[in-house]
């Protein structure tokens, strides 16, 4: 049901035995899922592995035929807590979110079934928004795995190598007992690829055959004292079969060198950069074989020491290519080569930077760093100084060229959000009351950070906004105002912030953006959409839950009436009564109301029916190039052009063709009394005869009125011709 | 066989369709045999931020390998891209910022026209980049460069950027594939085909014709046609002003003669022959002053009050324009509905001082002068709507005597007298001056703004008896870029303070 169609995708997702998989990372992965003999999946979306879950939310007839249950859970928590499945019965099931945001939300699940352990396959697929892309804080999942014991896969990022491990972790789990969690990057969710398939496996135990007895085990319960035992437990067992699993399976792999003086260990992730980087210093070719041997951790968690002391023996150094920090990879290495007595000199942070994503250009810089540190045998390390600085030189040459930086271009709000106009309103709000301080929460409305506006002061995580407020709110001479989404709302802003908010009688405003999805991440269906993710309709809204609650002060405003929002949020910030005063600001995602209505419109044009088109417009002549207009907007569609005006060269605002006529602009001329340039055109598409003959007298009757009739007649013939 | 895959970088906006067009180059390769990987940084950038799609291909078909897989870069390299495309131009420069348009590899394939970026929107005057800088480092950079504007095209064939682009990929010969694979991928991707294969062959046919980038020019300005009754006035024009000034006067008067009348036209020119006199006198050649002056005089003699706004909004031209801006077919009826909010400010500037200014005093003292702006929705197309209108419009003989117009007369005057007392001394601090007029532009509380900084840089820089003569130059400009630069004000306020002088803040924050 989300922002796109999955249908070609779930029809490779019946592919059977032998057939060829073509497609993206992330839905490899969902079909080595049905391959695997899962009985139950559940995700919370997010970049970049939205599509797991909404491919899955839309197969739901294949699922029903294979007897897998689907749940788009309602958080990463809900996702990580279906995994208590697998604890007491051999049900394999499989969980995906984004992490570390989504790992965060979800750890106290996760620490519980880590330490209970299972006895079915427990996978967590992670989607590890890190570098170019992202859009969370920069850390790393692999301290996760670490504290909790759950081992942590990287594969490297091909199809067949990401479907296999998807498939060895189900193994790797129930050989240990264990939760397994394979992390993607981002471009590797997205790799466009192939496999070939295997028939997809119907779960042992499903919905068509069910357990009969349920399994009473006081050792998995995470209580003292099976706490201390499995504690125990996972270090005297789990790990170690862990580390037997990954050597007898290969889950690692070395890749021989001529150069064996010398070495790289690599996060799975990391090793198409790495063949890559090698490749442009004439060490490898586009195939793999290498001229410096490579030891690929596809589990980065645990460590095999055994392996990585075979890798290092006999080699004067080794570069660990290990992405972000901290280096627990790095320090492992020591720590394994130390006491084995073996003095390989190991390099990792230094020659590559600790912090930031490690791209090809900065694996290219590293490495050349590497070798000329090192200066392994038989290397000609003149051509790899010469061929880096080559590749890095047009880079100089353009700044130098360019003369100055292109202007950034960040995201935005899009054509027509329902978002837009609140932020409209609450700049107009702070011109009259003051600069009132603004906890901002996850989702599209966090665009309100970003130029134009540049509002909201802190971002605490999904649905916190509100309990980021507490703090903060009794110190600040005016209101605080906390945004939330609606899918922050139901993430976790109903629990910790608003019932937290009514519990403590926190005197404070907050706005939810009711767009009626979760649009960031794809437009998926919410608890107070009308139908859920498989289509099944829904009754609950969030202004119930809030007087479920207790709360009374409750404003339900269309979000493009700026004039009425700015007054409401006014109200709400200067009022005397106490307590929790809530504004939902009401607007569909217009991404997904044009996706709903332009086929509908398309439909009624080709049948000959009547429809009025609406979209708005600047008088260029009347503009006189301020673009105060833009400064309290920021529509894409609402732009700039070359003054047409011979006498003027400040451009003029324009409003161009993307436009879908929602009428913020002229709202906000209005609201904040800008200028007259606006108007609203209503275009009559498939115009009855009456409607003509309306503007035909309309037009004869004005024309008799207008003094430069002819001339524009003339000009417009002119221009026909 | 060590042999380098073909790299293919596509950079384009969010919701732009570059994925896609990702899709379709891959789907290409594969039709072609190739071994082809594409990957992508969705995220946040789809929602209309800057965005990058990646694709690699073998030039050696699957067939020929033996059974061995290449292995793909997911992120691209500096210096190592093939086939550079971006949908845009400043996109495309910032490719080339980041390394990856390099002379011996990359063939850059860009479409020429602009999408503003929003601190190019939000500027209060004009921070446009300027687009050439981006052309004159292609042409040095690239091995090939290909630019030419492709939202015309799609537009000129019923299509899309993305179709235009995959054409003009095609088109380069940059990658291994013959046009009819291409073809094929639009047509089994099985949407907008017709369209699509319309977008492709424009881009294609482009792309081997290879046409010449000419550097990026503003459109036609529209110069008014030159009233009859003027006639005595362009004479004086044609006597006594250089070819370059007298079309931007001869525009100021035919501008006024619409305005008001044959006699503000003359007033106008009077005013600007003072200046060209004086200009004249000082040996200056060209008039560059009397240029400019003639420029913002006219502009601002037309100052737009309700009159104004209405008059222009009633002119058949308009109605005219408003039906090609939004696309409508000759069949379609349009309506148009103007937004307009008068306010006390506005209905006292068309009235006499004596009656004006007692209501304004009322109304600043009982702080009522923004409480009384009317949300008006007039429908311009219809008849009474466009009366109501029409005969605002015919009100331009109150202005004559009318609040604003004395006023502007008066800020014209102080403005004029600088520049005349400054031009015999120092010309480029005149020019200075004269630019100041670019402050006063807008309506209701933008008016205002522009009105106070303008005044603001009168008060403490031009009149200023402390300023160094030397200086006066340097610091009209500082100051005028700096009420240019926030509308707060922060930024003139510390200019004025730097420039040597203690000023108050006078404006209010602003909204935006």
């Amino acid at each position: 049901m989300g922002e796109r169609s999955f249908k070609k995708e779930i029809a490779s997702l019946r592919l059977g035995e032998g057939d060829t998989f073509h497609g993206e990372g992330i839905l490899a992965v969902t079909k080595a899922l049905l391959q695997s003999g899962v009985s139950y999946v559940g995700g919370y979306q997010g970049a970049p592995v939205s599509h797991l879950v909404d491919v899955m939310a839309d197969a739901n007839e294949l699922l029903e035929e294979l007897g897998v249950h689907f749940e788009a859970s309602a958080s990463e928590a809900s996702a990580a807590a279906m995994l208590g499945a697998s604890i007491n019965y051999p049900l394999r099931g499989a969980v995906t979110w984004k992490s570390t945001v989504g790992t965060n939300v979800a750890s106290d699940a996760l620490a519980n079934v880590a330490s209970a352990g299972v006895k079915g396959g427990a996978v967590i697929i992670l989607g590890e928004d890190y570098g170019e892309g992202a859009s969370i804080m920069q850390e790393r999942t692999h301290a996760f795995a670490m504290k909790s014991q759950i081992w942590l896969l990287d594969p490297r990022p091909n199809l067949p190598m990401i479907v296999d491990m998807v498939e060895k972790s189900f193994e790797l789990s129930e050989a240990t007992n264990t939760p397994v969690m394979l992390e993607l990057r981002i471009r590797a969710c997205h790799v466009h690829g192939s496999f070939k398939t295997k028939a997809n496996r119907p779960p042992v135990f499903s919905r068509k055959h069910t357990i009969e007895n349920p399994d009473f085990d006081y050792g998995r319960i995470v209580l003292p004292p099976s706490t201390y035992s499995q504690e125990k437990h996972k270090i005297e067992v789990r790990l170690p079969r862990a580390i037997e699993f990954v050597k007898r399976a290969k889950l690692n792999e070395v890749f021989a060198g001529k150069y064996d003086d010398i070495g790289i260990i690599v996060q799975g992730g990391l090793y198409n950069s790495v063949i890559r980087a090698l490749g442009d210093y004439g060490l490898a070719d586009g195939f793999g074989a290498t001229d410096v041997p490579i030891y690929v951790m596809n589990v980065t968690y645990p460590i095999i020491d055994d392996e990585i002391i075979r890798f290092c023996v006999g080699k004067r150094a080794v570069l660990v290519v290990e992405e972000s920090q901290p280096e627990f990879i790095e320090h492992a290495v020591h720590v394994a080569l130390r006491r084995a007595d073996v003095q390989t000199k190991v390099l990792g942070k230094g020659p590559l930077p600790m912090a930031g994503e490690y791209t090809l250009e900065v694996i290219l810089t590293g490495i050349a760093r590497f070798l000329e540190g090192a200066v392994p045998r038989g290397v000609d390390l003149a051509f790899v100084g010469r061929t880096h600085q080559g590749l890095l030189a047009s880079k100089k040459k353009a700044a130098e060229l360019l003369g100055g930086p292109v202007p950034p271009r960040p995201p935005g709000f899009c054509v027509g959000c329902p978002e837009r106009p609140v932020f409209s309103a609450m700049k107009l709000a702070e011109r009259e009351v003051g600069q009132f301080h603004i906890a901002a929460d996850i989702g599209c409305h966090l665009f309100s950070t970003l130029p134009p506006f540049n509002m909201g002061n802190t971002v605490l995580g999904y649905g916190l906004s509100l309990a980021s407020s507490a703090g903060v709110a009794p110190s600040m001479s005016r209101r605080v105002i906390s945004v939330m989404g609606d899918g922050g709302f139901w993430h976790n802003g109903l629990s910790s912030g608003v019932t937290n908010a009514i519990y403590n009688k926190d005197d404070s405003v907050l706005v939810i953006m009711q767009n009626g999805y979760s649009s960031a991440t794809g437009a998926q269906h919410l608890p107070s959409s009308t139908t859920n993710a498989k289509g099944e309709s829904l009754s609950g809204t969030i202004e119930a839950a809030l007087r479920g609650l207790g709360v009374s002060w409750i404003r339900t405003l269309r979000t493009y009436g700026v004039a009425k929002m700015k007054d409401a949020l006014k109200d709400a910030l200067t009022t005397t009564e106490r307590g929790l005063k809530v504004i939902i600001a009401d607007g569909e995602c217009q991404l997904a109301r044009q996706r709903r209505i332009r086929p509908l419109i398309r439909k009624q044009i080709a049948a000959g029916d009547r429809v009025v088109r609406t979209r708005f417009g600047i008088d260029d002549d009347v503009c006189t190039g301020d673009h105060s207009c833009i400064r309290l907007s920021g529509c894409p569609s609402l732009t700039i052009k070359a003054n047409p005006d011979p006498l003027k060269t400040d451009p003029v605002a324009h409003v161009n063709n993307e436009c879908v006529g929602c009428g913020l602009c002229g709202e906000v001329a209005h609201a904040a009394v800008l200028c007259p340039s606006f108007f609203r055109a209503e275009i009559v598409q498939n115009a009855w005869l009456a409607d003509r003959l309306l503007d035909r007298l309309r037009a004869r009757v004005i024309g008799w009125f207008q003094v430069d009739r002819t001339t524009a007649a003339q000009s417009a013939d002119a221009t026909a011709v | 066989m060590n042999e380098r895959p073909v790299t293919v970088l596509i950079a384009a906006l969010g919701g732009e369709g570059g994925g896609v067009l990702a899709d379709w180059v891959i789907a290409a390769g594969a039709a072609a045999g190739y071994p082809v990987q594409g990957t992508s940084i969705p995220g946040v950038a789809q929602r209309t931020g800057a965005t990058t799609y990646y694709v690699e291909m073998l030039r050696t078909r699957i067939a020929d390998l033996g059974g061995r897989t290449p292995i793909f870069a997911l992120t691209p390299g500096p210096g190592s891209i093939d086939v550079m495309v971006a949908s845009e131009l400043l996109e495309a420069g910032r490719a080339m910022q980041n390394g990856f348009v390099n002379p011996e590899r990359t063939t850059l394939i860009a479409s020429s026209h602009r999408v503003y970026s929003i601190l190019e929107r939000t500027s209060m005057a004009d921070s446009r980049y300027d687009g050439n800088r981006v052309l004159a480092t292609a042409a040095k950079l690239a091995k090939r460069a290909l630019f030419f504007d492709m939202e015309a095209a799609a537009k000129a064939s019923g299509s899309v950027v993305s179709a235009v682009l995959f054409g003009a990929i095609a088109g380069s010969g940059a990658l291994p594939i013959g046009r009819e694979i291409f073809e094929k991928v639009i047509c089994d991707s099985g949407f907008e085909i017709k369209a699509n294969l319309a977008g492709f062959a424009t881009g294609y046919s482009q792309a081997v014709a290879a046409l010449a980038v000419p550097a990026l020019a503003d459109p036609d300005k529209r110069w008014r046609s030159m009233p009859a009754r003027a006639g005595p006035l362009l004479d004086r024009v044609a006597k006594d002003f250089p070819a370059d000034v007298a079309p931007i006067a001869n525009e100021g008067i035919a501008r006024l003669c619409e305005y008001q009348d044959v006699a503000y036209a003359r007033l106008y020119l009077d005013r600007l022959d003072t200046v060209r006199a004086l200009e004249t006198e000082g040996g200056h050649k060209p008039l560059a002053l009397t240029r400019e002056v003639a420029r913002h005089l006219a502009v601002w003699m037309a100052f737009e009050d309700v009159i104004r706004v209405a008059d222009l909004k009633t002119r058949a031209a308009r109605f005219a324009r408003v039906r090609a801006e939004v696309n409508a077919k000759p069949d379609e009826p349009i309506r148009i509905v103007d937004y307009l909010k008068p306010g006390i400010d506005e209905v006292t500037a068309i009235m006499p001082p004596a009656i004006a200014e007692p209501i304004l005093r009322w109304a600043e003292k009982r702080k009522l002068i923004d409480r009384f702006n009317v949300s008006l929705y007039i429908r311009t197309t219809s008849i009474t709507g466009f009366l109501l209108m029409w005969i605002l419009a015919r009100l331009k003989g109150l202005r004559r005597r009318s609040l604003r117009l004395r006023d502007e007369m008066a800020m014209q005057e102080r403005w004029l007298d600088a520049i005349r007392a400054t031009v015999p001394r120092d010309h480029a601090a005149a020019l200075e001056i004269t630019e100041c007029a670019r402050l006063i532009k807008g309506y209701g509380s933008t008016y205002k703004r522009g009105r106070t900084n303008f005044l603001r840089i009168f008060d403490a820089v031009v009149a200023s008896s402390a300023l160094p003569p030397a200086r006066l130059a340097a610091a009209v400009k500082q100051a005028r870029a700096a009420a240019l630069a926030d509308p707060d004000g922060k930024t003139l306020a510390k200019a004025l303070a730097e420039i040597g002088n203690n000023v108050q803040p006078v404006h209010k924050r602003a909204a935006e």
